[in-house]
């Protein structure tokens, strides 16, 4: 069974959550397959199941000042901020149906943006102060998933060019004194998200031995089934 | 992640789907997750668990376990009363990966001995895991 894959864009944080609810829904009551949603979201900061506040190093006002909101989620790890500029990736995936360990997934997606940030002439690693993708000392991209009855879902966020700046207001992933790096960066030149995904399928293929369908947003189940 | 061969699975707990397993202790029931889960997930770092007197119906999420980055969620083999939780796990939640079976997360007062009889045998999960 193909994996479908959708482009959406920079779409709010909120409204892609409860899309990858209602898609692990679905595909616990078989009516849909595997689906992977490539987008971007306006700035926010997100707390991991058991993320601490006190990694945020400004005040709410601070924030809300900037409309940026704080939201607690069901993923693994703790504090990161998503923005513009950053792709996120949220495969939605049977884990079962693959044959897929926890441990193999959260690897996979490491080894999905180490292809990427290859691609793009960067060399990355892994690194054991915790997981994601490193560049020399400085965090390049982040891994979080949760998972309900053998369907994983959230993903990994992937520094193309974001501001950087966002990142010095908080500890990453809860680690104090990580210092955040972005593609853009680590090449000296502007990036384009669209051009980092322009290999995705073929890396998505190949990491996950299923073929790779390009499908129409207007496809996914954006409002509950009546 | 190890070959179903080089797992364990007990005769003396029976199994669901999910794979958590269930023990009848006297009046009550322990429940804890497989040897298999605990492999899949990899060293478990947190065991969010319930509070006592929570009461829940087979089926239901009673807490999470998270591995490095990954929140996975847990499943009531049978509904009941949860009449304890094993602190234990709070300071040493890799005791799940070191002894499955002996590390019980939460102790519960059955509903429906019924529900329990119904589980699978670990013959019948260890079939459902070659499927």
């Amino acid at each position: 069974m193909a994996i479908r894959l959708c482009r959406l864009g920079l779409i709010d944080y909120r409204t892609v959550r409860d899309l990858q609810l209602r898609l692990v829904g679905d595909l616990l009551a078989g009516q849909r397959g595997d689906t992977v949603l490539v987008t971007e979201h306006p700035a926010v900061f997100t707390l991991g199941r058991r993320g601490r506040r006190d990694h945020l190093l400004v005040s709410e006002v601070f924030l809300a000042e900037r409309g940026i909101e704080v939201i607690h989620i069901e993923r693994g790890g703790d504090i990161t901020y998503h923005g513009p500029g950053q792709l996120v990736i949220y495969p939605v995936l049977d884990l079962r149906r693959l044959r897929r360990s926890v441990t193999e997934h959260v690897s996979m997606l490491e080894e999905l943006m180490l292809r990427l940030a290859a691609d793009c002439g960067v060399t990355a690693r892994r690194d054991g102060r915790g997981r994601g993708i490193w560049c020399g000392g400085a965090k390049l991209g982040s891994v979080g998933i949760a998972v309900r009855h053998g369907v994983a879902y959230h993903g990994l966020a992937l520094n193309v060019d974001p501001s950087l700046v966002p990142f010095t207001w908080i500890n990453p992933c809860g680690l104090s004194g990580v210092r955040m790096t972005s593609l853009a960066r680590e090449c000296g030149r502007d990036i384009a998200i669209a051009a980092v995904t322009r290999t995705l399928p073929q890396h998505l293929q190949d990491l996950f031995g299923q073929p790779v369908e390009s499908i129409d947003c207007d496809r996914l189940p954006w409002r509950e089934a009546d | 992640m190890k070959d179903l061969s080089e797992l364990d699975f007990p005769e003396t707990v029976r199994y669901t789907e999910d794979h958590e397993w269930a023990a009848v202790d006297g009046e009550t029931v322990r429940i804890g997750v497989s040897d298999y889960a605990q492999d899949q997930l990899g060293d478990i770092v947190y065991v969010e668990m319930p509070e006592i007197g929570d009461i829940f119906e087979k089926g239901d999420e009673f807490g999470t376990l998270e591995s490095v980055k990954a929140v996975s969620e847990i499943y009531m083999p049978v509904g009941g009363e949860v009449v304890a939780v094993n602190e234990a796990l709070v300071d040493t939640p890799e005791l799940i990966n070191q002894d499955p079976y002996g590390a019980w997360i939460v102790e519960i007062r059955v509903t429906d001995v019924g529900e329990y009889d119904e589980l699978m045998s670990a013959e019948d999960y260890l079939e459902m895991l070659r499927g």
